[in-house]
């Protein structure tokens, strides 16, 4: 009996570390790209912007590397290209059950170099995510996340678009500018 | 009535007097405090015993470069001789080890390629006056460039196409950009001389290449005045080392060479003023062989690794990208109107110029690593080259058992330039300058060739192409704080910085494949073994009961 | 039922601190090699480094007592009854034959154990000991004449050792539980008290 119910409880033990350990790679996606980091960033903006019939707009470029540099760490570049669309971020707004998710506001696409010298796009699961916050939620989140791999789309045959380093609306916080899409 | 009149007018033109007095006395005093601080910031400027503002030779208007030498030979008498006899001066090194004769003058990389033929435009960073083609007196010590080192007012600029000359007359600088660049007061730079600084070397030495951080990758002006993450030696609010802390000069020699770099140091610390002719600008100099207190196994790698290649995890860590590729052959291509093409990356980087062809740059580049005790093997003009293969401009040498070796961090500089078929060697051609023949004036390869090739002493075959090349340099500046040295597993890891080494056992990197196979196999057999052993004995015990 | 006092309280508290280590070692020590990723590499070298000090002063302590007990004695080794003992392996354990060897106070290991032991003793142990040594001090063996090694070879032997190690593991975890009952060695090495069938 005793053995049973041990391996009874080996089994939940078992089953929870796996799931800790393996969550974050079903609640994040990672991509490498041919391209340069800040190549890489230029054309997922260039790809967001394709995208403006849908809502998308750029928000933001922010460089936690550089935060760091000022701190006196270095780390490997990274950059954050954020951006947000009304047409999925309004109706989430508007219900008081998910207005918690504007905590995922905006939508960020991460572009960062590792040790092997290579690229490498990061994105959220938003799809995965959304199906964590009910139908409705999970029908938003299903077309964001359809649109972010449109985002990460890197085409050979373009050639470089320039990086956008300003925020499309000006000011400081990327916050409250109506032109930065949130 | 009267008394009453007459005291208010007394009061007023007290009061009058008063403020008038007491205004005074705070302008005075503010004067003064600013007279302090100024004395205190000029004496924190220079601790000289000599201020070259009072020097009466240096009271004058001067014409040019070479009237301001004369000024300072006029004191500093052997200056001109000890800058003669040094490769700043000479262009030239001649390698002990591999009697190979280098220096800019003789040595093609393949960056801009090659002085020969191009010196008017190269001169710009020759501490000389006057050098366009082979002419020029190298015995005379006015031609000597004292204040492209010693200038301390920043102001002072070279110009390349002026022969090592700065401009005297208002011109166009940048051509075509419609700048006036004003001539430069070479009076206020004489009287303000110094020490070199970080600006000063910089002023050549990060722009090597044609540009900020072209070529070095660990030299760029962000280290004029670099953060700590930067540099943790140069840190402009921290150590502020200049570059002559390591680089300690005598007599005008610099030390620390890229020609005859010293690879491996084991002798120690240096004791001060003692003059063994070792090489004072290394790592080991100052910090010894056992640098590493809390960790000494760390020690333990110093017969194999130099301390470049843990302390500067990544070059061009400044925010300016590095030129990484150059590719000459595609140069030439001009846009429908027959004009110079510029084309930008991402970054804003030019990424196709017609005069020079295509280039890739990247910041924060993780270096490649390969063994290395200190000789380098050129390529040189006249070198057999013959298209098949990649060719080395230069070659580092050593190997994992040989003990002067160690592995080093280096930037891999790949490009594709011009050789000269029929002769079979690097080419030289003609690059800059006002004439037809100039390559960045009428982009035609046959001229550009047959000049250069015959400025280095050869005629042109009449047939060229292009070659692939590779040049190493090594790294060795922008040394990140001790926090930010590369982390054990970067390297002791199957994919780690150092997987491309040869000769060398890792732990950790799983280099014994065979014998993990051959162990594991006879554990996991004995494995079995008993719990098939095991197996049968419950077996056989549950008959036993029966 | 007899029961002898067999081992005694220095030598269980020996046995299983450095099964512990052992285990722990085998652990950090595959992770150093490269086999998988636990501790991250550079825990497992302080771990290992660590570990290796407290076996060392474990050691000290049990060379000092088998001398002055006289109970290194145990390890010497003895041809006789070694087939009956691989012959009970092979066929009498299944067959509840009787237990060849007969544990005594002066004689507490049977003849395979002997071999064993000593094997792990004079073999096993000082592979992976003067390895081990020569790996932690890899830096200054030119000091002691031996700067011809390099690291690979130490590397190499060092790696050997500890699959032996984990051979002998293995077969040893095993062989505690073929005594009369499968707990009866086990419980001897815990108490002291080995219970006999007679």
């Amino acid at each position: 009996m005793i053995k049973i119910f041990s391996g009874f409880f080996a089994g939940i033990v078992l089953v929870i570390v796996i799931a800790f350990k393996f969550a974050g790679g079903f609640m994040f996606s990672e991509y490498a790209s041919p391209f340069g980091v800040e190549e890489t960033a230029a054309r997922v903006q260039a790809n967001i912007q394709a995208l403006e019939k849908r809502g998308w707009k750029l928000s933001a470029l922010r460089n936690p590397a550089r935060a760091a540099q000022v701190s006196g760490i270095n780390v490997l570049p990274v950059l954050l290209v954020e951006a947000c669309s009304t047409d999925y971020s309004a109706p989430l707004l508007k219900e008081m059950e998910t207005r918690i998710l504007s905590i995922l506001m905006p939508c960020t696409i991460s572009v960062y170099k590792k040790d092997d010298g290579k690229t490498y796009i990061g994105t959220m699961n938003s799809g995965l995510m959304g199906k964590l916050f009910g139908s409705k939620v999970a029908s938003i989140m299903t077309e964001v996340a359809k649109d972010q791999q449109q985002f990460i789309v890197m085409d050979p045959s373009k050639p470089a678009p320039p990086l956008i380093r300003k925020r499309p609306g000006g000011g400081s916080g990327g916050a409250g500018t109506p032109e930065s899409g949130c | 009535m009267n008394t009453t009149r007459f005291s208010i007018r007394y009061l007023l033109l007290i009061a009058a007097v008063l403020m008038l007095s007491l205004s005074s006395y705070a302008a005075e005093q503010k004067e003064s405090v600013a007279t302090i601080k100024m004395t205190q910031a000029a004496k924190q400027a220079s601790k000289s015993t000599a201020d070259h503002t009072k020097f009466t030779e240096l009271q004058k208007d001067f014409e040019s470069g070479p009237e301001v030498t004369a000024a300072c030979l006029e004191c500093h008498t052997e200056a001109a001789k000890q800058v003669h006899s040094t490769k700043h001066w000479t262009w030239e090194f001649l390698n002990p080890a591999t009697k190979q004769r280098l220096g800019k003058r003789n040595v093609i990389n393949n960056f801009c390629t090659s002085v020969k033929s191009n010196q008017a435009f190269c001169s710009a960073c020759h501490v000389g006056y006057g050098w366009k083609d082979d002419t020029f007196d190298f015995a005379k010590e006015e031609n000597v460039d004292c204040l492209v080192c010693h200038d301390t007012t920043g102001k002072y600029k070279k110009i390349p196409g002026l022969s090592g000359h700065p401009n005297y007359k208002p011109m166009e600088w940048p051509p075509k950009s419609g700048k006036i660049r004003e001539p430069v007061d070479l009076k206020k730079v004489a009287q303000n001389v110094g020490k070199t600084s970080r600006d000063s070397c910089g002023s050549c030495h990060f722009y090597g290449g044609g540009g900020n951080a072209v070529k070095h990758g660990d030299l760029d002006s962000s280290l004029k005045q670099p953060l700590r993450y930067l540099d943790v030696h140069m840190e402009a609010k921290g150590l502020n080392f200049s570059c002559g802390k390591c680089h300690l000069s005598d007599s005008h020699e610099v030390t620390g060479s890229r020609y005859a770099p010293t690879a491996a140091d084991d002798k120690g610390a240096l004791l001060r003023g003692k003059e063994d002719g070792r090489n004072p600008t290394t790592c080991v100099a100052c910090h010894g062989n056992e640098p590493h207190k809390e960790y000494a196994k760390l020690n333990d790698h110093i017969d194999k690794v130099a301390c470049q290649t843990c302390h500067i995890p990544e070059f061009a860590r400044g925010n300016i990208p590095t030129k990484m590729t150059w590719d000459w052959s595609t140069a030439g291509r001009l846009d429908e109107n027959g004009k110079r093409l510029k084309i930008r990356n991402s970054g804003g980087m030019v990424a196709y110029d017609s005069k020079k062809g295509d280039f890739t740059y990247e910041s924060s580049v993780i270096p490649e690593y390969v063994w290395f005790n200190g000789n380098v093997r050129y390529t040189l003009f006249g070198d057999k080259v013959d298209g098949s293969e990649i060719v080395k401009i230069n070659q580092f040498m050593g190997g994992p058992d040989d003990p002067n070796s160690r592995i080093w961090p280096v930037k891999v500089f790949r490009g594709k330039q011009p050789w000269d078929v029929g002769n079979q060697t690097l080419a030289v051609f003609h690059t800059a300058g006002e004439d037809d023949n100039a390559y960045w004036k009428k982009y035609d390869w046959e001229k550009a060739m047959k000049v250069g090739m015959a400025a280095a002493g050869m005629e042109y075959s009449g047939k060229m192409d292009f070659v692939e090349t590779e040049m190493s340099w090594p790294i060795t500046h922008m040394v990140a704080p001790k926090a930010d040295a590369l982390s054990c597993a970067q390297c002791h890891n199957e994919n780690g910085r150092l997987r491309n080494v040869q000769g060398i056992y890792l732990p950790g990197a799983n280099n014994t494949p065979v014998m993990d196979k051959i162990g594991l196999g006879i554990a996991l057999l004995a494995l079995l073994g008993v719990l098939a052993h095991g197996g049968i004995r419950i077996l056989t015990s549950r008959k036993g009961a029966k | 039922m007899a029961r002898i006092y067999i081992f005694k309280r220095f030598e269980r508290f020996w046995h299983w601190s450095q099964a512990a280590l052992i285990v722990f070692m085998l652990l950090t020590g595959f992770e150093v090699h490269g086999s998988y990723r636990i501790f991250g590499f550079e825990n497992a070298v302080t771990y290992h480094t660590f570990a290796a000090w407290m076996i060392i002063a474990l050691w000290v302590f049990a060379v000092f007592w088998h001398f002055t007990t006289g109970e290194w004695k145990q390890y010497i080794p003895t041809m006789e009854k070694v087939d009956a003992m691989v012959k009970y392996y092979i066929t009498g354990i299944f067959t509840n034959a009787p237990h060849p060897f007969k544990q005594t106070r002066l004689s507490k290991h049977n003849p395979l154990q002997r071999l064993a032991y000593l094997f792990v003793l004079v073999v096993i142990n000082p592979v992976i000991w003067f390895s081990g040594w020569a790996y932690l001090f890899y830096n200054d063996l030119a000091v002691v004449g031996l700067g011809w090694l390099s690291l690979d070879w130490i590397a190499f032997f060092h790696v050997v050792g500890a699959f032996m190690m984990l051979i002998f593991f293995i077969a040893h975890v095993y062989l505690a539980t073929a005594g009369h009952t499968p707990t009866a060695h086990i419980k001897a090495m815990i108490t002291g008290w080995e219970e006999s069938e007679e």
